[in-house]
């Protein structure tokens, strides 16, 4: 799934979800970051993960409560420079979620496709 | 008449107050307006901005010409690669 050509892949896997905001910024954050750099960049939504990216919840919580920007002014910040958002359909299952459920553009892998991944960046980092 | 040892800049790019990621992240995009050669002054609040243009720059092959800071106000200047 990474690009035959890109230099450097970095691989960020964000595990926790909408119970706990304070950690939901943060992977959007280096993601758009790493982007930046010129890095090819995925982030890997699972266990609580794939909560942060329903519809209805990323204009209702933020890494801050009421101050700042919503969760979605930091998807789209990273979105907007490339960064690939993935789930698995487990992940789905324990979040009672379908895919429907989330924002455009987020893409189905399952676990092998995971590990590919996971062999083949340059960086694997988990929050 | 003093002469300005700074170059000057083709764009100047203001991010005062604006905190990480951003002024990377707006620095990435205003350099692909740039043609090569060409020079972009980044000016910015945020106190990791030193350590972050130089990763930036080494990692884009985009020439990070200079740093300096006036209080807590960092200039930075990038030639377009």
């Amino acid at each position: 799934m990474w690009a035959e050509d890109s230099e450097t892949k970095v691989l960020y896997v964000q595990t926790h979800g909408v119970q706990d905001p304070g950690r939901c910024a943060t992977p959007f954050f280096l993601a758009a970051a790493a982007a930046a750099m010129e890095f090819e960049v995925m982030i890997y939504f699972t266990m609580y993960g794939p909560s942060l990216l329903r519809k209805d919840v990323v204009d209702k919580i933020g890494p801050k409560g009421d101050q700042g920007q919503p969760l979605r002014y930091f998807i789209e910040q990273a979105s907007g420079l490339g960064v690939r958002l993935l789930v698995c359909q487990p992940s789905l299952d324990l979040n009672d979620l379908v895919l429907e459920d989330l924002i455009e553009g987020v893409e189905m892998i399952g676990g092998a496709a995971f590990n590919d991944l996971a062999v083949s960046a340059d960086a694997v980092i988990s929050f | 008449m003093s002469e300005s040892a700074a170059p000057v800049a083709d764009q100047v790019l203001d991010c005062t107050g604006l905190a990480c990621p951003l002024p990377v992240v707006k620095t990435a995009q205003a350099i692909k307006n740039l043609a090569s050669g060409q020079l972009l002054e980044l000016i910015a609040t945020d106190a990791g901005v030193e350590p972050d243009m130089r990763a930036w720059s080494g990692r884009t092959g985009n020439e990070l010409v200079g740093i300096t800071k006036q209080g807590d106000v960092f200039h930075v200047l990038i030639r377009s690669k």
